[in-house]
């Protein structure tokens, strides 16, 4: 997993390749403390990620609270179908802005 | 959720998979993904496998997120029975355990947990949790699909994915048949190998079937030159004869492509990023987009260079296009050594055979017996040299006791100028009238024989000698022979008589003058073909004319036998060549009044 911060406003993490009960927590943890305070936008590119489950969607909520807290957004970028159905199954396809 | 967990067991469950999970989420997410594989095996739709995967993963997390200290040191079991019509799935931990909540709905969209359980009931069709002092077990079904049941029925996914396949499909079709016509082209050669076909005509059917199956659009065909030092052009396509580009010579390397790749043996490519040399003369025929050389050899050996090109598409060839044409392009190289040594045995052979049939026709040409001539003795030697075929004499009874001799050289070799001593010998034996005057019998000969001989431009040298014994002379004439050669005795030395005269078959009307010459008793002369002047000793010296003469007078001092005087000549003759072999005919008529 990588993050870059193009400009000061955004975040862009890359390489994610599960989000899983494993990982979620500290993949969270990861991004938050990477995140400059005056980040507003993360783009979260999900190209990569093979699988996903309830844990990771926590992971994506909580990171979503983090930067609606600052007026920011988390866009999900080019997730695979299975990816998005476990999106759409659970609804939070309204509450991220997917990117195809 | 009433029923006895017994008659659960007993009538529905049947164990085909069982794991063991250490009780955390990455041993039983492994244990997961082999639970996926095993129920591809069984031939589970990718939709299924996606819906197991996920729904497996949801629920031994549960078990893992439920474990106390203790609990940590047990596994996860997870059981998988795969029937027809219907998956179950059984994972047991021995957790304390969760309660089951009275409705599984999803949590507010805020919330960062307790989606697990409405993922694993919208996965599945039925799902029993058990719980125990001891264990918890979560029983999952999930009908198996009867035909294209999808666990997520997005219409739109689906004809992606159909749309998918049938490009992969069509992908495989074409590759598929790109291989087979590529096997059936190599097959369709491999039967033409060792065949005796046109070499120019294979190259271009097998270039033809090679261009498509690389994607290219041009193609020069060259062969190194018998020298080995220049790459000559055999085929340009598209194109003919007129468009072939010139030779080029293989030290040529750095201004020619093709003499590169032969000389470094090395496969060039060009294009616009590693453009041709300003003055490769491939640019004439390739000015635009890529290609690729190639040089081929046999045995270590350079046979010649292809170059494919593509004048439009941008694409350099790919590795499996560049291994299509290393392949076709082996074939054509054993092809062109093959048609090579076909060639040359060919050739040897109807050489051989040539030299065969001259040889015999000028065998037959030869008198099996010499007439008498008293006083006059006269004895023959016709020796043939490997490749040659035009000398004979002939020794003809000219009535009164006369005898006409007859020694020609047919200019040329083989069969045609042993059918020309044919025709001659035929001709002067068909005019007797003639015999006694030879200028006259030469003269008409070259009329009878020249519109042939000009024809095919050949010419004769033959010289007559009418001997007649009463009178004790030879009379000669000469169509551009040799001179008749005459030791007199008690003369110093032996000398050369008479006019050389023109070859039969140079000018129609030719008159041939006749020299007559006394040959008193010990007289000794010599008719001759130039083979004989002409041979050479080890320091590479010609006999010559001198020589001879010289050779004359020992022979007329050594012996009055006409017979040993030819031995002896003959093996002076040898001795003087030493291990020079022949390289014409020698023919020779030794003469002697013995009177």
């Amino acid at each position: 997993m990588h993050i870059q911060n193009p400009d000061a406003q955004t975040a862009v993490v890359t390489g994610l390749v599960e989000l899983v009960a494993a990982n979620a927590a500290q993949v969270r943890d990861d991004i938050r403390a990477a995140l400059p305070a005056t980040t507003v936008r993360l783009d979260l590119d999900l190209s990569a990620l093979t699988f996903l489950d309830s844990s990771g969607l926590g992971t994506l909520v909580s990171l979503n609270k983090t930067l609606r807290s600052r007026n920011g957004t988390v866009r999900l970028l080019q997730p695979a179908p299975n990816v998005r159905q476990v999106l759409e199954l659970t609804r939070l396809h309204r509450v991220f802005e997917i990117t195809p | 959720m009433n029923q006895p967990i017994a008659s659960i067991i007993r009538r529905e469950f049947r164990i085909s998979l069982r794991l063991e999970a250490a009780c955390e989420f990455s041993a039983v997410r492994a244990a997961t993904l082999a639970v996926r594989d095993w129920l591809a095996e069984k031939g589970l739709p990718e939709a299924d496998l996606g819906a197991w995967e996920l729904a497996l993963v949801e629920a031994a997390n549960n078990a893992v997120k439920y474990a106390d200290a203790s609990a940590r040191q047990r596994p996860v079991t997870i059981e998988i029975s795969c029937g027809e019509r219907e998956v179950e799935a059984r994972i047991t931990d021995q957790t304390a355990g969760f309660d089951w909540p009275a409705a599984v709905d999803l949590p507010d969209v805020e919330s960062e947990s307790g989606r697990g359980l409405f993922i694993i009931k919208s996965l599945t069709d039925q799902v029993i949790y058990l719980r125990h002092p001891d264990e918890n077990v979560m029983v999952l079904r999930r009908a198996r699909p009867v035909s294209g049941g999808e666990m997520f029925p997005d219409v739109g996914q689906l004809q992606t994915r159909l749309a998918e396949a049938e490009a992969a499909l069509t992908d495989m079709t074409a590759e598929l048949a790109s291989s087979y016509e590529s096997l059936v082209a190599i097959f369709r050669y491999s039967s033409e190998l060792g065949a005796h076909t046109d070499l120019k005509d294979f190259s271009r059917r097998l270039l033809k079937d090679l261009m498509p199956l690389t994607e290219a659009d041009c193609a020069v065909l060259r062969l190194v030159s018998s020298d080995g030092k220049k790459l000559e052009s055999l085929l340009v396509l598209p194109g003919d004869e007129k468009s072939l580009p010139p030779p080029i010579a293989l030290a040529d390397a750095a201004t020619s492509a093709e003499a590169g790749a032969a000389q470094h043996r090395q496969d060039i490519w060009f294009g616009p990023e590693e453009a041709l040399a300003e003055k490769d003369p491939l640019r004439a025929v390739m000015p635009a987009g890529n290609g690729l050389c190639h040089a081929f050899y046999v045995a270590n050996q350079l046979v010649g260079t292809v170059t494919l090109g593509r004048l439009l598409a941008a694409k350099p060839f790919t590795a499996a296009q560049v291994n299509l044409l290393h392949t076709f392009i082996d074939f054509l190289a054993i092809q062109i050594v093959n048609a090579r040594l076909l060639d040359e045995r060919t050739a040897a052979r109807v050489t051989r055979r040539e030299l065969q049939i001259a040889a015999d026709i000028q065998r037959s040409l030869l008198p099996s017996k010499i007439p008498v001539c008293r006083p006059f003795e006269v004895a023959a030697a016709c020796q043939s040299a490997l490749q040659v075929g035009g000398d004979f004499y002939d020794l003809i009874p000219a009535g009164d006791g006369a005898l006409l001799l007859v020694i020609a050289d047919v200019m040329g070799k083989g069969v045609p100028a042993a059918l020309f001593a044919a025709v001659l010998r035929s001709t002067i034996r068909s005019m007797p009238q003639l015999f006694d005057q030879p200028g006259e019998l030469l003269a008409t000969a070259n009329r009878t024989l020249y519109p042939d001989l000009s024809r095919v431009d050949m010419f004769i040298t033959a010289k007559l000698a009418h001997l007649d014994p009463r009178k004790q002379v030879i009379v000669t004439a000469s169509a551009g022979h040799c001179p008749l050669l005459v030791w007199q005795p008690g003369a110093p030395a032996a000398e050369a008589v008479g006019q050389p005269g023109f070859p039969l078959g140079i000018e129609p009307l030719t008159r041939y003058d006749q020299t007559e010459t006394p040959l008193p008793s010990g007289a000794v002369a010599l008719l001759y073909t130039d083979g004989l002047t002409e041979i050479r000793n080890a320091a590479g010296e010609m006999l010559g004319e001198k020589k001879l003469l010289q050779l004359l007078a020992q022979t007329a001092g050594q012996t009055s036998d006409v017979q040993g005087g030819k031995r002896f000549l003959l093996g002076k003759l040898a001795d003087y060549c030493g291990q020079s072999p022949l390289t014409d005919d020698q023919t020779l008529i030794l003469i002697r009044n013995n009177l």
